[in-house]
């Protein structure tokens, strides 16, 4: 590929001078005259049958406008969507309830609806509503909940939701040829996004009946469900997105938007609602929790031969994206290892605690922790080194992927990340204090980038070149901080040989701009980028035609750069761009486009035994970390930490960086000490004084070493970064804790509580 | 459902520009629902999530004569509205009292410390608040005024358990006087917490003082291990009049473990806290010894 201009280079981002100076509208940053104040009453039981609500003294009270519960709502039951178009049929719609209805099942469901003056009466209205509840035993561990007779969460006759499996080789011949077999159980818990803005926004009707929703949402597609509840025409409801402050995949189901659909439409005046930090926590949704069972067989050399794994993950109340969870989970269940036989079974079950969905890393996270513990356990019994045993057994190129057999024909960079991370850890730091032990730990992993591919994913982008030679952008894109708005103005910018000054971009509205897919899957630049990059290359193309002819050479001989166009190896020969676009504009020649970019489709797999292709492709990474463990306190602190990604080609390296640096964090608070803590049902953790999340002063050195293969199949070769960089750390950190110290935390987090007490068991039983 | 977004309720707001007149209007309202707001980093909080009842708000931020620091070779007086940041950029704090200003350091963040204040940290009384062990260890004590008169109350005496103090309505603390340490004094403060800027799992202040190789007197205070600061008393008992060594450090910070009552909570184990606090005795122990100018053998 010739040379960039604009793609690869660490340039400041569109949104960056709007952040810095505070200009930018975030969604709360907004009202309309004669505003409403919404609030949402929830459910103080997890578990109760409703017998009677009385909503009249709340509606008694001065400035209420709306009181609504059910009944209110005209479709009350719909189905989970998240965004796509095709038919996937039954396995994976799940209920989709606005507001409870004759049953509670989890504490924080939303159960009536207030509009009112102000959010002060708002407030008092919510508590005069009189919910006349019915206790219910309800079931809050998802083993017992899959047991025959245990409690039905919802109204169906069992509470798993979804079985998922996949299987090659043979499993029994597998073990009977492994010279050494593991087995052994690790814990995920429930955790938080902990996005810095919480979810809400502000709707209202327009002159033309049109409900708009101004909301920070990873899935403006959502328009669609909106209409559904309320029986309206999908072209009734608009959304517009508004820039996030993270999202995490907390902002891909619906969060407010049918609340404040239902209050505006109800009293046709404009409603804001935002969830205080609690209710984020307490009523949003929440990362899987896992409990997996692994067996792992390998000869005496290291070589594995056969590998069991059976999850069960807990969905919480409402499936939301329950079942695409665990299907990724599936596929990742052996993670990126070569292995002859393999058996994988996952079930997802209902129980009456917060309900949970997607949450960066998306099912991928958590078996990583379980197979990555394993291949450590497994290095230690062997004698062999952590690099070794990944080396001599992960994937690579022409190799496939042991769950699905899904063949990876591009370059797989494992051996290449998995050196390099550890090498990068260098020397040995030393510590003054006795009482430290230093430790490594070394994890690999893989994840999608891309929708599955039998959702039949496609983005759209708008791309016009002005008179003045100034370029105008329109995509449905979400951004959610990660700079998902800035790169496809950097395409733009490369392909049509502007500077970024010059672009301008309209982002995130159902009514006006193409839309542009989800910001969920780690898809966007991939999709829409190369949805951005086909747009642009056309126009491209007509100013070069145009450009030929003007200057009478053969089109192959110029390219674009710098506002001119100009003959490839003697740049003194050139034409300013602006003279071609004047020429096309004089002959009406197009200089906009809209373009699609298509994923690849495939069919439905037997979700029995998922097989083929599932996903478009993967992005390969490994995490290496030295950390120092105090055998007195248990405290564990991070000291160096890598993160090496073959991301393709990083677009902008800055924001590459920024994602994998953010998602070693990320991965860091999952690891040592982030939970929500749920207690039948009740949340002891509703705000950040209990739920704990990494500060910038508990932040290590971290080293970002990006690969730039060029084998992804986004634009000039890039692959997703968002969601992969968070998923391998956490069980570098606890390979690292056994590394110093001799104990293995098969539950995360790992705090020092559990250190301690697994080094007195240690010490104790003389292991 | 509790929120941290709104301040629901509504009072009657005061910024008085004199003592005088803060006292007298707690005096006219000691019968009703009045709070007395310095930074407000804790009260603001509460008031937002909690079901608590305020009428009257009484804001001591406005008046001069508690704004000051005076200090002299009795040692420091503190006003009540002086903010913790400045405290920590004051020399005579970083040196003569470590304990404080390590305390203080740990603290939240400094969006917090630019607002909060020591007689808000006490007054909350809560069994974790940072300033409390060290201000205990070096006994000081609190005036505390009312449009009647004046008292005196060591800060160990003040507080009597979770958010309970003897202070009453009609008073508030003006001033927190601390004395000069003696010279061959040193001390020091821990705290371990789940992240930099958080509430302690536990938190402890040691003061020692030293003759030759003798600890003449020694005070140890941990907190969030009881219902509020505990004194060790018993290990301070095994320190006093006794000749220093590695191995009685160790004994004391096994009975100071022994005297604590923690208990289990989101933050920690009583387990845990156990273990953590004879390690961190220890550790604290040695430091303070160091800093008395006392040398360590065996
Ligand atoms: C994010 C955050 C982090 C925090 N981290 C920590 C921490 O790490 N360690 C810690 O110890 N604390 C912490 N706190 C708690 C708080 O900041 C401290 O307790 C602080 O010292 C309180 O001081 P203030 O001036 O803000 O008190 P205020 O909130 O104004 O008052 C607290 C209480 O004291 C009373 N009061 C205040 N001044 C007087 C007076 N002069 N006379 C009589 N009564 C008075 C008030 O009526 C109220 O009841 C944190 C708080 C927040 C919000």
């Amino acid at each position: 590929m010739s040379e960039f201009k604009i793609v690869g280079k660490p340039i400041p981002r569109e949104d960056a001078r709007a952040k810095a100076k505070g200009e930018l509208k975030y969604a709360d940053d907004f009202s309309l005259p004669g505003m409403l104040y919404g609030k949402v009453l929830h459910s103080k039981y997890p578990a109760a049958k409703i017998i009677s609500i009385d909503t009249t003294k709340a509606k008694q009270l001065p400035g209420v406008h709306a009181v609504l519960t059910a009944r209110d709502v005209p479709h009350n039951e719909t189905i989970t969507r998240f965004g796509q178009s095709a038919e996937v049929g039954k396995g994976f719609e799940g209920l989709y309830r606005v507001l409870a209805d004759k049953k509670v099942r989890f504490r924080g469901e939303a159960v009536a609806l207030v509009a009112a003056d102000t959010e002060e009466i708002a407030e008092e209205a919510a508590a005069l509503i009189e919910v006349n509840y019915e206790p219910l035993p309800g079931v809050f561990d998802p083993v017992e909940a899959m047991k025959p007779g245990a409690y039905l969460v919802g109204e169906g006759d069992s509470n798993i939701i979804c079985k998922f499996g996949c299987s090659q080789g043979d499993i029994k011949k597998g073990f009977a040829e492994a010279e050494v077999i593991i087995e052994d159980t690790y814990q995920v818990p429930f955790v938080d996004h902990a996005y810095l803005e919480t979810e809400g926004g502000v709707a209202w009707i327009d002159e033309k009946e049109v409900i708009n929703i101004r909301v920070g949402s990873q899935v403006i597609e959502h328009f669609r469900d909106v209409a559904e509840v309320l029986g309206l025409p999908h072209n009734q409801v608009r959304y517009i997105g508004t820039m996030m402050g993270g999202g995490f995949g907390g902002k891909e189901d619906i969060t407010v938007e049918t609340y404040l659909a239902l209050l505006t439409w109800k009293t046709k005046k404009p409603v804001r609602l935002f969830y205080t930090r609690e209710e984020s926590i307490l009523c949003h949704s929440k990362r899987h929790p896992f409990i997996m069972h692994y067996k792992v067989g390998a000869k005496k050399d290291g070589r594995l031969v056969a590998l069991e794994a059976e999850l069960i993950s807990d969905a919480g109340a409402y499936p939301y994206l329950s079942p695409w969870v665990n299907l990724y989970a599936t596929v990742n269940a052996a993670g990126p290892y070569c292995i002859p036989n393999v058996k994988i079974n996952t079930y997802c079950v209902l129980t009456n605690n917060t309900f949970t969905s997607a949450n960066r890393g998306f099912g991928a996270p958590q078996p990583n922790v379980a197979y990555e513990s394993l291949m450590d356990e497994l290095a230690y019994k062997l004698k062999i080194d952590p690099l070794e045993i990944r080396r001599k057994n992960c994937i690579t190129t022409g190799k496939s992927l042991s769950t699905t057999g899904q063949v990876f024909n591009t370059y797989v960079a494992l051996p290449e990340v998995a050196e390099k991370a550890w090498k990068a850890l260098g020397e040995t730091k030393k510590v003054e204090d006795k009482n430290k032990r230093i430790g490594r730990g070394l994890a690999i992993g893989l994840m999608s980038y891309g929708r599955m591919t039998f959702l039949h994913d496609t983005s759209r982008c708008y791309v016009r070149l002005e008179s003045d030679g100034s370029v105008l952008i329109r995509s449905g894109i979400p951004d959610l901080g990660g700079g998902q708005v800035s790169l496809l103005c950097q395409i733009a910018a490369e392909e049509l040989g502007v500077p970024m000054s010059k672009i301008r971009i309209y982002y995130s509205d159902t009514a006006l701009t193409p839309l542009a897919g989800t910001t969920t899957a780690t898809r966007q630049t991939y999709m829409s980028g190369n949805a951005t990059l086909k747009a642009a290359r056309e126009i491209k193309k007509r100013i070069i035609q145009k450009a030929a002819e003007m200057m009478n050479v053969n089109p192959e001989k110029l390219v674009i750069g710098e506002e001119k166009i100009i003959v490839k190896y003697d740049s003194a020969q050139y034409l300013p761009l602006l003279e071609v676009i004047k020429a096309c504009n004089t002959e009406g020649i197009e200089l906009f486009c809209e373009a699609q970019f298509k994923g690849p489709f495939t069919m439905v797999p037997d979700l029995s035994n998922i097989r083929g292709t599932i996903f478009p492709d993967f992005t390969f990474g490994a995490q290496a970390v030295e950390i120092s463990v105090d055998i007195e306190t248990g405290q564990v602190e991070v000291l160096k930490l890598v993160t090496c990604y073959d991301v393709g080609k990083a677009i902008n390296p800055l924001s590459v960086e920024g994602q994998m640096e953010g998602g070693s964090i990320y991965g860091m608070g999952y690891a040592l000490m982030e939970e929500v803590v749920m207690e039948k049902g009740v949340t002891l953790t509703p705000s950040f004084s209990e739920y704990i999340i990494p500060t910038a002063a508990d932040v290590p050195e971290v080293e970002a070493i990006l690969v730039e293969s060029g084998g992804g199949l986004g634009p000039y070769g890039a692959k997703g970064i968002g969601e992969p960089s968070c998923s391998i750390i956490a069980p570098a950190i606890l390979n690292a804790i056994y590394d110093a110290v001799g104990v293995r935390i098969k539950s995360l987090p790992a705090t020092p509580e559990k250190i301690i007490r697994a080094l007195k068991k240690h010490y104790f039983e003389g292991r | 459902m509790s929120t941290s977004r709104l301040l629901t309720q509504e009072f009657e707001y005061f910024a008085p520009h004199t003592l005088k007149e803060a006292l007298d209007l707690l005096y006219k309202y000691k019968d009703e629902e009045v709070k007395i707001l310095a930074g407000g980093t804790d009260l603001l909080v509460k008031m937002k999530t909690l079901d608590m009842k305020i009428d009257y708000l009484i804001n001591l931020k406005e008046i001069p004569e508690l704004k000051a620091v005076e200090t002299n070779n009795q040692g420091l007086k503190i006003g009540a509205t002086v903010p913790l940041s400045q405290l920590e950029r004051r020399e005579i704090i970083k040196e003569k009292y470590p304990a404080l200003y390590e305390g203080i350091k740990s603290m939240a963040a400094i969006a917090i410390r630019n607002m909060a204040t020591l007689p808000g940290n006490i007054c909350n009384a809560s069994p974790a608040g940072d300033t409390i062990p060290p201000l205990m260890v070096y006994e000081a004590q609190l005036r505390i005024v009312s449009k009647e008169g004046e008292r005196l109350v060591p800060v160990e005496d003040f507080l009597r358990g979770v958010g309970e103090t003897i202070i009453r309505k009609e008073e508030l603390v003006s001033q927190v006087i601390i004395p000069a340490p003696p010279s061959n004094s040193g001390s020091a403060f821990s705290k371990k917490s789940r992240v930099k800027a958080d509430i302690a799992k536990i938190n402890l202040a040691i003061w020692l003082e030293r003759e030759g190789k003798t600890c003449k007197d020694a005070r140890i205070v941990l907190g969030s291990v009881f219902i509020k600061a505990l004194r060790a008393k018993r290990a301070e008992g095994l320190l006093k009049g006794e000749m220093v060594s590695k191995e009685l450090l160790t004994q004391v910070a096994r009975q100071a473990a022994e005297e604590i009552k923690p208990i289990d909570d989101v933050r920690s184990t009583a387990e845990y806290r156990t273990t953590l606090a004879r390690v961190m005795v220890e550790d604290t122990l040695k430091l303070a010894w160091e800093r008395a100018g006392g040398e360590l053998e065996g």
